[in-house]
C-alpha cells in the first residue's frame, strides 16, 4: 500500500489516495494530499475541507454537493458558494478531491 | 454389377454414421437447451407483449433475417443469398429420397438451378468479406474459413454434375432410395459425385459440434424469444425457486 | 451557449460522424485495469477474499455450472457463426479501436475457454476452432476486457441470433468472483446497498438531515410547503431512487421534480431508509443472489412501510431490474394495489397526470434550453415502459415536450433501440477507467454535436443516474459544460406550476413569497 509522508511519518492510502485510517488526519496530511493533487490550499479551500470534516464528524458520510454550497455560500457568500466555483477550487470535482483532502472516503456509486 | 462394391458400401456406411451423428447429436444438444432454464426475462427491447407477437419476431428473424439487415447490408445479403440458395437446393433434392416425386419438388427443379448460383456467389461473397474486412479477418478461426471451403466444395460439385460433367442420378437415387429401405445398391464411379457426397456427409457430421447449431440455437435464444411481460406474469427458473424455500 | 469549446482540455474527440470505423488498434486498451477488490470487498458479498489456489478448476467448472443454469450463456456460446455483424456496433470498439473491444470478439475471450474445455473440436482440435486453455495471461485479459463492456446490449440489436455480450459479461465476472478476482468499484458499492441501503453509504440521519435541506430549498423557490417524506408508515407509494438523487448533481434536481410531481398529484408517499437505493449492481457482476439480497431490501420496506405502490425514479440498470428482475428476484407482490403497474416508473407517473391535464407547466421556464434527449442504455434495451412495445421511447419524449418548447431528436441511429452508451455503464463509472469512458461515449457525444451545430441544442436530458454523472464529467472534454446534462424531472420541475404557486408575473418584486407564506 502505498502512503502519504507527513515530516516523516507515512499515512497509508488506497490506490486512489484516500488514506485508509481516517483517525491518521491532520492538517498538514491535508496539505500533502492537497500538493500531491496540485492544489494550492487557499482560506476557501480550507473552508470547504473544515465543513466538510465538521459534517462528516455529524453525520459519517460527505454531504451532498448542493448543502456543501449552500453552507459556503452562507460562510463565504455567494462568489465563492457557486458549483463553478467549487470546481475551480478542486477541479476533480468538490465531493470527490476535496474528501480527499480532507481524509473522508471516497463517496461511491453513481456520483 | 456383381461382386460387392466396396465404394457404395463405404459410402453407406458413411451415411448411415452421418445419418445418426446429426439426428443424436443435434437431438442431445437440443435437449440441453430446452433443459436449461433462462433465469431472468432478457428479451432485447422493445419486444413483443404476446406470444403470437413472439412468434411473428421469430418469424422475421428466422426467415426475413431481420436483425442481420438492420446491422450490416453486405453480410445480409450474402447470408441470405447462400441460405435461400440452400433451402431451395436441399427441397431440390428430395427427388432422390421419394420414388414418385412430389409435384412441388418437380416444380421447383428448375429453380433450384438457378438457386445453386445464389449459393455459391452468397459463399463467395462471405468469404471474400472474411478475408477482406479486417475486423471480419481478426474474429476468424481456420475452422470459420474451412466452413466456407466446405459449402463451397459442395455446392461446386453439385453444380458441376449438373452443367460440366453429368453423372448417372438414376442410379445416385437408387442408391439412397436403397439406404431408406436398409439396402446397399451401386453408386456411380464419379469422382465428383464421391466428393459432393463425402462433403455432405461430412457436413452432417460436424452439424452438432460446431457453430452450424446456430441453425436450432437461435429459436432458444432468450433475448428473441421472449415476451416481455415480466411486470404482469412472474417467471422463475427452477433453481431459483429454491432459493425462496 | 451552443457553441463549443474546442479548446477543451486535450481538445474534443469528435469522430467524423457517429459510426466512424476505426483502424484496428490491437492491445490498445489491453493495459487498461480497473482497480481490483480489497479481500473485504469480496467476502462481504459471499466471495473468496483472493485469487484461490485451484482457481483454475473452479473457473472451470463454474462454466458448466452456467451452463446448465442458464440458457443464454450456452446458445450464446455455441450459436455464434462469427458473421461480423456486431462488430461495429460497440462504442468501446468505435472509440478505442481495441479489436478486443468488439462483441463478437469479447466474447470469444470467454467462448474459447468453454470450446476447451466442454466442446468436442475444443477438446481434439484447439487450433481449429480457436480453442484455448484457460491461463492466467487469459484470466489477467478477462479481467480487464470484462470491465470494459458497459452491459448495454446494443450488439444484441444487430446480431441475427440475440447473441447478448451482456449475458457474457456477466458470467465472465461472475466466474472471476468465485475465483476471488472481484472488481473493487462494483463489490464495494454492493457491500454498502447491502448493509447501509444505498450505494453512497448515507446512513438515515443524513438522509434525514438531506432531504430536510431539500424541502427547505423547494419552499425557497415555490413558496410552498413540499415535502420529501422518509420512512413514513401508511404512505401509497414508496419511492425507490438511486441515491445518487440524494447526493449528486443534476441528480438531486430530479428528486426535486419528483416531489413537486407528487406534491401535485397528491398522494401520499415516502421514501424508505432501509431500501434508499434503487442501484442494483449485483446485475453488473452477474450475481443472481446478490441481485436478490438487494431487491429483497425493497420488498422488506415496502411490506414495512405499508405502501400501496412502488415507484422508481430515475435510474436505468435500476429500471431494468425493476421492470424485467424484480418479480422474479422478489415477487409475488401481491401485497400491492393490483391496479398500477408493478414497480412504476416516475415517468409513467408523470405522463399519467400530464394525460389527466393535472400538471400546469409554464413551458417558456425551459426556453433558454434547447433540448435533446438521451436514451438509456438499459431503459431503452432492457425495460419497457407504459405498457405498450416502445413505451420507454415514447413516454420520456412526451414528458419533455409538455415541459419544453425546443425538443430535437438526435440521429434516428444513435437513439432509442439503437441508443449509444453514455460511455458510463455495467459498474465502469470509476475514475481510473476515465479513458475508457471518454472514448467510448465519443459516438454519443459525436451525435449531440450533430444536433447542437444543425438545430442549437444546448442540453440533453437523461433519465439514469450513471448517465447523468458521466455525462457530467465527459462533457467538458468536449467542449460543453458540465451543467449541460440535466434530469428529465429536472426541466418537469423548472417549468411546473404548482396550485397556489405565485408566478412572477404575479408576484410583487420582492418579499412576495414570503406573503405567501403568511397567508397559508
Amino acid at each position: 500500500m502505498a502512503a502519504y509522508d507527513v515530516n516523516g511519518t507515512s499515512v497509508e492510502h488506497d490506490e486512489e489516495g484516500y488514506i485508509t485510517n481516517l483517525g491518521d488526519w491532520t492538517k498538514e496530511l491535508a496539505d500533502v494530499i492537497a500538493a500531491a493533487e496540485e492544489v494550492d490550499m487557499t482560506d476557501e479551500h480550507w473552508a470547504v475541507v473544515n465543513f466538510l470534516r465538521d459534517y462528516y464528524e455529524e453525520y459519517q458520510i460527505a454531504p451532498a454537493v448542493r448543502v456543501l454550497i449552500k453552507s459556503i455560500k452562507k460562510s463565504m457568500g455567494p462568489e465563492v458558494g457557486n458549483n463553478k466555483y467549487m470546481y475551480e477550487l478542486f477541479p476533480y470535482g468538490p465531493a470527490k478531491q476535496a474528501c480527499k483532502i480532507a481524509g473522508l472516503p471516497k463517496p461511491t456509486g453513481c456520483v | 454389377m456383381g461382386g460387392i462394391d466396396v465404394t457404395a458400401a463405404l459410402y453407406a456406411f458413411l451415411f448411415y454414421l452421418a445419418t445418426l451423428l446429426l439426428v443424436v447429436g443435434t437431438g442431445m444438444k437440443i435437449r440441453r437447451y430446452a433443459k436449461a432454464p433462462a433465469p431472468l426475462k432478457i428479451p432485447t427491447m422493445p419486444a413483443p407483449r404476446t406470444q403470437k407477437g413472439v412468434y411473428f419476431r421469430m418469424f422475421r428473424e428466422v426467415v426475413l433475417f431481420e436483425s442481420l439487415f438492420k446491422s450490416n447490408k453486405w453480410i445480409w445479403l450474402f447470408g441470405y443469398l447462400f441460405h435461400i440458395g440452400m433451402l431451395v437446393v436441399l427441397l431440390r433434392h428430395i427427388r432422390y429420397f421419394t420414388f414418385d416425386v412430389w409435384w412441388w419438388v418437380e416444380i421447383i427443379q428448375p429453380f433450384g438451378v438457378y438457386a445453386s448460383f445464389a449459393m455459391i456467389i452468397g459463399l463467395a461473397g462471405l468469404l471474400v468479406r472474411r478475408i477482406v474486412v479486417n475486423r471480419i479477418r481478426y474474429i476468424s478461426s481456420p475452422s470459420d474459413y474451412l466452413m466456407l471451403v466446405l459449402l463451397m466444395g459442395i455446392a461446386g460439385s453439385g453444380m458441376m454434375m449438373k452443367f460440366v460433367t453429368h453423372t448417372d442420378i438414376i442410379m445416385v437415387k437408387g442408391f439412397f432410395l436403397g439406404l431408406m429401405r436398409f439396402q446397399i445398391n451401386a453408386l456411380p464411379a464419379s469422382p465428383i459425385l464421391l466428393v459432393h457426397l463425402g462433403s455432405v456427409a461430412l457436413l452432417m457430421i460436424i452439424f452438432p459440434i460446431s457453430k452450424l447449431l446456430h441453425g436450432p440455437g437461435v429459436f432458444f435464444s432468450p433475448t428473441r424469444n421472449q415476451i416481455d411481460n415480466s411486470r404482469e406474469k412472474r417467471h422463475i427458473a427452477p433453481w431459483a425457486k429454491k432459493l425462496e424455500e | 451557449m451552443a457553441k463549443l469549446d474546442m479548446n477543451a482540455e486535450g481538445g474534443p474527440k469528435f469522430m467524423a460522424d457517429p459510426f466512424t470505423i476505426p483502424d484496428i488498434k490491437c492491445g490498445a486498451m489491453e493495459d487498461l485495469e480497473s482497480y481490483m477488490a480489497h479481500p473485504k470487498h469480496n467476502t462481504d458479498l459471499g466471495f473468496p477474499g483472493e485469487l484461490i489456489d485451484n482457481w483454475q478448476e473452479v473457473a472451470i467448472a463454474k462454466i458448466g455450472e452456467l451452463a446448465e443454469k442458464n440458457r443464454a450463456f450456452q446458445v450464446y456460446l455455441d450459436s455464434c457463426v462469427k458473421c461480423g455483424a456486431c462488430t461495429d456496433k460497440c462504442h468501446y470498439f468505435l472509440g478505442t479501436g481495441d479489436p478486443k473491444n468488439m462483441p463478437v470478439a469479447r466474447q470469444d475471450l470467454l467462448r474459447s475457454v468453454y470450446r476447451r474445455y466442454y466442446t468436442f473440436a475444443g477438446k481434439y482440435f484447439p487450433q481449429l476452432v480457436g480453442a484455448r486453455d484457460l491461463t492466467r495471461e487469459v484470466l489477467d485479459e478477462w479481467y480487464n476486457y470484462y470491465h470494459q463492456c458497459s452491459q448495454c446490449r446494443r450488439c444484441s440489436v444487430f446480431c441475427p441470433y440475440g447473441i447478448d455480450t451482456a449475458e457474457i459479461s456477466m458470467a465472465a465476472r461472475e466466474i472471476m468472483d468465485t475465483v476471488g478476482l472481484g472488481q473493487k468499484y462494483c463489490n464495494e458499492i454492493i457491500a454498502k446497498a447491502a448493509t447501509v441501503g444505498n450505494n453512497l453509504g448515507l446512513n438515515p440521519k443524513a438522509l434525514r438531515a438531506t432531504l430536510e435541506d431539500l424541502e427547505e430549498d423547494l419552499e425557497d423557490e415555490t413558496g410552498i410547503s413540499v415535502r420529501i417524506p422518509l420512512d413514513e408508515k401508511g404512505a401509497d407509494v414508496l419511492l425507490i431512487t438511486p441515491s445518487a438523487d440524494f447526493f449528486a448533481e443534476p441528480h438531486i434536481d430530479g428528486l426535486l421534480g419528483y416531489a413537486k410531481v407528487f406534491h401535485e398529484a397528491g398522494v401520499s408517499w415516502t421514501v424508505s431508509s432501509y431500501a434508499s437505493e434503487a442501484a442494483n449492481f449485483g446485475m453488473f457482476i452477474g450475481s443472481y443472489e446478490n441481485m436478490r439480497t438487494l431487491s429483497l431490501r425493497i420488498r422488506q420496506a415496502a411490506q414495512d412501510l405499508g405502501v400501496k405502490r412502488i415507484v422508481f425514479g430515475e435510474c436505468g440498470h435500476a429500471w431494468r431490474v425493476a421492470y424485467s428482475f424484480l418479480n422474479t428476484l422478489a415477487g409475488p407482490f401481491d401485497f400491492l394495489d393490483q391496479n398500477y403497474p408493478i414497480p412504476q416508473h416516475i415517468m409513467e407517473f408523470t405522463h399519467d397526470m400530464i394525460q389527466k391535464d393535472q400538471l400546469k407547466f409554464d413551458k417558456s421556464k425551459n426556453d433558454h434550453i434547447r433540448l435533446t434527449y438521451h436514451d438509456s442504455c438499459n431503459v431503452a434495451r432492457g425495460a419497457g415502459m407504459g405498457g405498450y412495445e416502445g413505451g420507454q421511447f415514447d413516454l420520456p419524449r412526451e414528458v419533455l415536450k409538455a415541459c419544453c418548447n425546443n425538443y430535437f431528436d438526435m440521429e434516428r441511429d444513435t437513439i432509442k433501440e439503437s441508443t449509444f452508451c453514455c460511455g458510463g455503464g455495467g459498474g465502469l463509472l470509476t475514475d481510473e477507467l476515465m479513458d475508457l469512458r471518454v472514448k467510448g461515449s465519443s459516438p454519443r457525444m459525436t451525435a449531440l454535436k450533430d444536433v447542437t451545430e444543425e438545430h442549437g441544442v444546448t442540453h440533453m436530458a437523461a433519465i439514469c443516474a450513471i448517465c447523468k454523472t458521466q455525462f457530467s464529467k465527459v462533457m467538458p472534454k468536449f467542449g460543453y459544460e458540465m451543467d449541460s446534462i440535466l434530469s428529465v424531472h429536472q426541466l418537469v420541475s423548472n417549468a411546473l406550476i404548482l396550485t397556489g404557486q405565485e408566478t412572477e408575473e404575479d408576484a410583487a418584486p420582492e418579499g412576495a413569497a414570503a406573503a405567501t407564506e403568511v397567508t397559508q
